[in-house]
């Protein structure tokens, strides 16, 4: 084979990877999750869950406290750390410390919804269910463990009022956060009400099949790849997208300075996204074919109740805030999901599926261990995770083995190592690495035996 | 007066230096600023979220990025 073309080749299936993922992923599910993210980093008074976890709760109300707080509050590397310092040090414990650790990578809203959408719904439940039920456990564990170093501990805490600050989430907070989670279900969930077309409309001529055709050539669909390729739909949003990060950059940035009117260009560029996402297109000879369906109705009631929430519930400095945080989310993740993705979209093409069928193609121990070990050993940044398991999905990978890498791979990133390592030493966190590593392969082989 | 911000480096606490910047300069004081980075200093000022603001050793807030005029009230009681 001919290098030139060999190379043409995985470029276009990096590329037809990544364009697949704008077009039809990403979109529906990352836009709301990211604004959902913001919400929870800047809206979400942290004392309404500390204040559960102080030296003196009860177990029962610590640990399920420390594995909500790992959902809500630990969106931000910059909560993570001193947040579990505390709780160690001056609070429940090391057992709800490691609880509220080891909850907060795993199950995240962008983790899930993302999971939940590429891989499928049954590998997201599996990973909020076992990571919380895991999460307690290892918690429990690790505490009885070491619960001599812990009792001498809670001697040296001085008897501070660090934890007793009280604080309610206020209503319209509680609202606001499930009005967004209404955008994110409405636009992923494939329920008849919302597939269902009660009105369309055709923009008539021939352009919209050769366009289609066009597009199939430069990428052309391959399912036993799982590559999708690119719709003329998708190429509209793929479109979209891109005024969105030109105008979200100037629009953005300098938010602390006040709303500009690059600021309102990007949230109305986003509001139009979401909506031209949930139509229903389709190619025809004799055009393209639009329809509206529940989708549709329902991502419009929610996003305008978002938008009057917004104008009317919170003041300037909130919303600020929310946005400035869900800027400094997307600046983080989005250009290292989109290399990641572009990657493991050339891997695909490259390993030949023997192998990942061989090592984990049936759901075995070896197969689970074996997806345990790469989730230790390689280090994908946040979310990257997701594309690469998706990877190993089409090339044969087991359901079971695919959710202990995908259990392992955020827990026991080298980041993570190196934060537990200095907060509560060598010994502790050897332990803590053996737990995470045993109770990931055994989530992958139960998981493994119900499918 | 002395300013330290309390946190790990993350772009939360870039912001409230900068922030807390601004406002020392529009009100011309003298100020000294330490970054504050490693865990065991941090916790021993009894935060439990970063990034914090302390100036001369107390703890005015943390968890979050203060308004300017927020920062501004503090600075001018405390410099009196």
């Amino acid at each position: 084979m001919n290098i030139t073309d060999t190379i043409i080749n995985l470029l276009q299936s990096g590329l037809g990877g990544l364009a697949a993922y704008l077009a039809a992923h990403v979109l529906l599910c990352l836009l709301p999750a990211f604004f959902i993210a913001g919400a929870l980093a800047a809206l979400m008074p942290k004392e309404a869950i500390t204040r559960y976890l102080g030296r003196d709760a009860p177990k029962w109300i610590s640990y399920p406290a420390s594995a909500l707080g790992g959902f809500v509050l630990a969106v931000c590397s910059c909560t993570i750390m001193p947040l579990f310092a505390s709780i160690y040090k001056k609070g429940a414990g090391l057992g709800p410390a490691i609880t509220f650790l080891f909850v907060g990578p795993a199950v995240n809203i962008l983790a899930i919804s993302f999971t939940g959408v590429q891989i499928g719904m049954d590998i997201a439940l599996a990973r909020v269910i076992l990571s919380l039920i895991f999460g307690i456990l290892i918690g429990l564990l690790m505490a009885w463990f070491f619960r001599k170093d812990d009792a001498a501990h809670a001697e040296e805490a001085n008897n501070n009022n660090l934890f007793s600050g009280k604080a309610s989430i206020p209503t319209h907070s509680i609202v606001f956060f499930l009005i967004l989670l209404g955008t994110l279900l409405a636009g992923t969930l494939q329920i008849g009400l919302f597939r269902d077309i009660f009105y369309d409309f055709l923009i008539p001529g021939t352009w919209a099949v050769d366009l289609q055709n066009f597009l199939d050539g430069l990428i052309p669909p391959d399912p036993s790849l799982g590559i999708e390729g690119v719709s003329v739909h998708g190429l509209f949003l793929i479109g979209l997208l891109i005024l969105i990060a030109v105008s979200a950059i100037k629009g953005f940035k300098d938010i602390y300075e006040g709303f500009s009117p690059w600021t309102y260009i990007t949230l109305g560029l986003i509001t139009l996204t979401l909506l031209v996402a949930s139509f229903s297109v389709q190619t025809s000879e004799q055009g393209l074919l639009v329809g509206f369906n529940g989708r549709f109705v329902a991502e419009a009631l929610l996003l305008a109740g978002a938008w009057w929430m917004m104008a009317k519930k919170f003041t300037e400095s909130q919303r600020q805030e929310w946005l400035w945080e869900t800027w400094r989310f997307v600046k983080q993740i989005i250009p290292l999901l989109l290399v990641g993705v572009f990657a493991a979209s050339i891997a695909r093409a490259l390993i030949p599926p023997i192998w990942i069928q061989t090592l984990a193609g049936r759901n075995t121990l070896w197969a689970n261990l074996a997806g345990v070990i790469f989730g230790v050993f390689m280090y994908f940044p946040t979310l990257v995770e997701v594309p690469v398991a998706q990877t190993f999905l089409s090339l044969g990978m087991h359901r079971g083995p695919l959710l202990a890498y995908l259990l392992a791979d955020p827990e026991l990133s080298l980041q993570s190592i190196l934060i537990t390592n200095s907060v509560i030493g060598k010994k502790k966190t050897a332990v803590y690495v053996v737990l995470v590593a045993i109770f990931s392969t055994l989530a992958g082989l139960i998981f493994g035996w119900f499918i | 007066m002395e300013i330290k911000i309390l946190g790990g480096g993350c772009p939360k606490c870039h912001r409230l230096e900068a922030v807390t910047r601004e406002v020392v300069e529009e009100l011309g004081l003298e100020a000294e600023f330490i970054k504050v980075k490693t865990m065991q200093e941090i916790m021993a000022y009894d935060v439990m979220t970063t990034p914090a603001l302390v100036v001369n050793e107390r703890v005015l807030s943390s968890g979050r990025i203060p308004a300017h005029e927020e920062i501004k009230g503090w600075l001018v009681d405390l410099s009196k």
